[in-house]
C-alpha cells in the first residue's frame, strides 16, 4: 500500500514585520542625519613645514580683518585681484592673515578664500591669546 | 430569486514592491546623511567655496554664536573640554578635530582655542564651512 503524502500548504513567511522594521530604521536615518554639504578648511596640520617657512627670507603681505569683519591689504580692500596682482610681483610671499578678536568666523574664512583663490602657497594665520 | 454573491478571496497586494522602494530609501539616506552629533545650540558655518572635503570620523567642537562650546553634541565648558581632548589624546595621538563654529562667532572665541589645541597635542585641526548656505 502507497501512502500519499499530502501535500501541506507551505507556511507563509509574513513579511509585515519586516516592512515595520524597515520603516523605523528609515525614519531614524531621515531624522537624525544632517544633510548639510559640509568642507573643511585646515587650521593645524602636523605635516606642514611650518620651521622650514620661517626661516625663509620670502616677503610677507599682510592681511588685517578688522573689527567688522573687512579684510583689508596694504590700506585698501581686499580683493581678489589686488592679492592676485600683489602675488604676481612677489610669488613667493608669505600671506599672513592678522585678524582683530572682534571680527567674526565669516570674516576670516572669506579672507582664506580669497588668498586661496589667489592662489597663494604659504597662508598663515596669526593667532592672538584673547584675555577670556 | 435569491443571487448569491460568491466571496471572492481579496485580491493579494504585493508588499514585496513596497519593501523594495524603501529599501531604496533607506539605503540612499544612510549614503548621503551624515551621522554626527548635533550641537545642543544652533550652528551654521561660515560659507566658503575653497574648503576641502571633510572626512568622516574625527571629533566635533562646535562653537555657538556667543561662544559656549560643545564636544560631541554635549555642552561642556572650556577647561573640560580641553581635559577631554587630552584624554582622546593620550588614547590616540592622531585625533582628528573639526570644529563647527557659527560664521557669526567671535574670532575670540575660537583662534585661542585652536591654539590651546595644538599647544596640547592635536596635530589636525579643522574648521568645518560650506560651500553652499542652507
Amino acid at each position: 500500500m502507497k501512502l500519499i503524502r499530502r501535500k501541506r500548504n507551505m507556511a507563509l513567511i509574513t513579511m509585515t514585520p519586516l516592512v515595520d522594521v524597515m520603516m523605523i530604521l528609515l525614519v531614524f536615518f531621515m531624522v537624525t542625519s544632517s544633510y548639510l554639504d559640509l568642507d573643511m578648511v585646515p587650521m593645524v596640520q602636523s605635516k606642514s613645514n611650518g620651521g622650514a617657512a620661517s626661516t625663509d627670507p620670502a616677503p610677507t603681505l599682510l592681511i588685517r580683518i578688522t573689527a567688522d569683519g573687512a579684510a583689508r591689504l596694504r590700506g585698501q580692500a581686499l580683493t581678489l585681484q589686488s592679492l592676485t596682482a600683489a602675488l604676481q610681483n612677489q610669488p613667493r610671499a608669505r600671506v599672513l592673515i592678522l585678524p582683530s578678536g572682534g571680527s567674526n568666523v565669516q570674516g576670516l574664512v572669506s579672507a582664506i578664500e580669497i588668498a586661496t583663490k589667489a592662489g597663494a602657497k604659504n597662508l598663515r594665520v596669526v593667532r592672538l591669546e584673547a584675555p577670556e | 430569486m435569491k443571487l448569491k454573491r460568491r466571496r471572492r478571496p481579496p485580491p493579494q497586494e504585493t508588499i514585496v514592491s513596497l519593501i523594495d522602494v524603501m529599501f531604496f530609501l533607506l539605503v540612499f539616506f544612510m549614503l548621503v546623511g551624515r551621522m554626527d552629533a548635533t550641537a545642543p545650540f544652533e550652528v551654521s558655518p561660515p560659507v566658503s567655496t575653497t574648503g576641502e572635503t571633510l572626512p568622516k570620523g574625527g571629533t566635533t567642537i562646535a562653537v555657538a554664536q556667543n561662544g559656549t562650546l560643545a564636544l560631541n553634541g554635549k555642552a561642556i565648558g572650556r577647561p573640560a573640554l580641553l581635559a577631554r581632548i587630552a584624554d582622546m589624546l593620550a588614547q590616540n595621538p592622531g585625533l582628528f578635530v573639526r570644529i563647527n563654529a557659527h560664521a557669526e562667532a567671535r574670532l575670540t572665541k575660537l583662534l585661542p582655542l585652536v591654539t590651546a589645541l595644538e599647544q596640547a597635542g592635536v596635530g589636525d585641526v579643522v574648521l568645518v564651512v560650506t560651500p553652499n548656505p542652507a
